[in-house]
């Protein structure tokens, strides 16, 4: 993202010249980290997520509740949801330019994919949990 | 120049991808596609999470969300789901090609958004025969 410099600009007066926060490098860094990791996991999960059509309570539980889908299942919500976050905010970026609607929806993006995430990894490990 | 003309200047200038003037080739509409899938997994995850926390806590609350994985709705979701794991998945080794700079001439990157297309529709199918004999 760029951001409004403290600098005051010569030609453009204060805060008005825009200057990059240095978050691009890092962003295209974890959008290729993070897509590694998913081509594993995202192609076992599909096959997990898949076997949830359908299935009764107990059903889900027994699916979800063995140890290697669990677990993979865990690593792809966890990683896949810093993946969508980063993907959203390009999405938000290039679509949304409304300087405050882009703030609020940035900030929204945020924590939905925090909670998304969270949320995501209780519920399988309430599910998996030794009973 | 005064910043109300600026701002009117800028909001008249046009803004890429320009949909309604480029042809729809094969490579943008997959580009575009990704993104889609790429947002739609989001909601999907989403979905998905409530779907979990609804088996996790069991009784009514499983009720309460059975339908985002049963019946039609469900089945479609899923398949949804699924589609869009393996298609945004393929599109995404694209892009780490193209990363290294392989598959960029012409040929190189139409046979990569027909494999995309194809691939992903191919990867869904196959899951779903494999997971129909496995059951």
């Amino acid at each position: 993202m760029t951001v409004t410099t403290r600098f005051k600009s010569g030609r453009t007066g204060r805060g008005e010249a825009y200057v990059s926060d240095h978050s691009g490098s890092p962003h295209a860094r974890f959008m290729r980290l993070t897509s590694y990791a998913l081509i594993p996991l995202g192609a076992l999960s599909a096959w997990w997520i898949l076997g949830l059509a359908g299935k009764t309570l107990e059903g889900v539980r027994a699916e979800v509740g063995r140890p290697l889908p669990a677990l993979v299942l865990l690593a792809f919500g966890v990683i896949g949801m810093i993946h969508a976050r980063l993907g959203m905010d390009e999405i938000i970026e290039d679509y949304v330019h409304d300087e405050a609607l882009k703030a609020r929806a940035l900030l929204a993006n945020t924590w939905a994919s925090r909670a998304i995430a969270a949320l995501w990894v209780v519920a399988i490990l309430i599910i998996a949990a030794p009973k | 120049m005064a910043d109300a003309d600026t701002d009117r200047l800028a909001a008249r200038r046009p803004l890429s991808p320009h949909l309604t003037i480029f042809k729809p080739i094969l490579t943008m509409t997959m580009s575009i596609a990704h993104r889609i899938t790429g947002a739609g997994l989001y909601v999907g995850m989403a979905l998905l999470t409530l779907f979990l926390l609804g088996a996790a806590i069991g009784g009514g609350a499983f009720s309460a969300v059975s339908w985002i994985a049963s019946g039609f709705v469900g089945n479609l979701i899923i398949l949804m789901i699924v589609w869009a794991i393996f298609h945004h998945l393929l599109g995404g080794v694209r892009h780490a090609l193209w990363d290294r700079g392989l598959y960029m001439d012409p040929q190189g990157r139409e046979l990569l958004a027909q494999g995309t297309l194809v691939g992903g529709i191919l990867l869904t199918l196959l899951a779903f025969i494999f997971k129909t004999l496995a059951s």
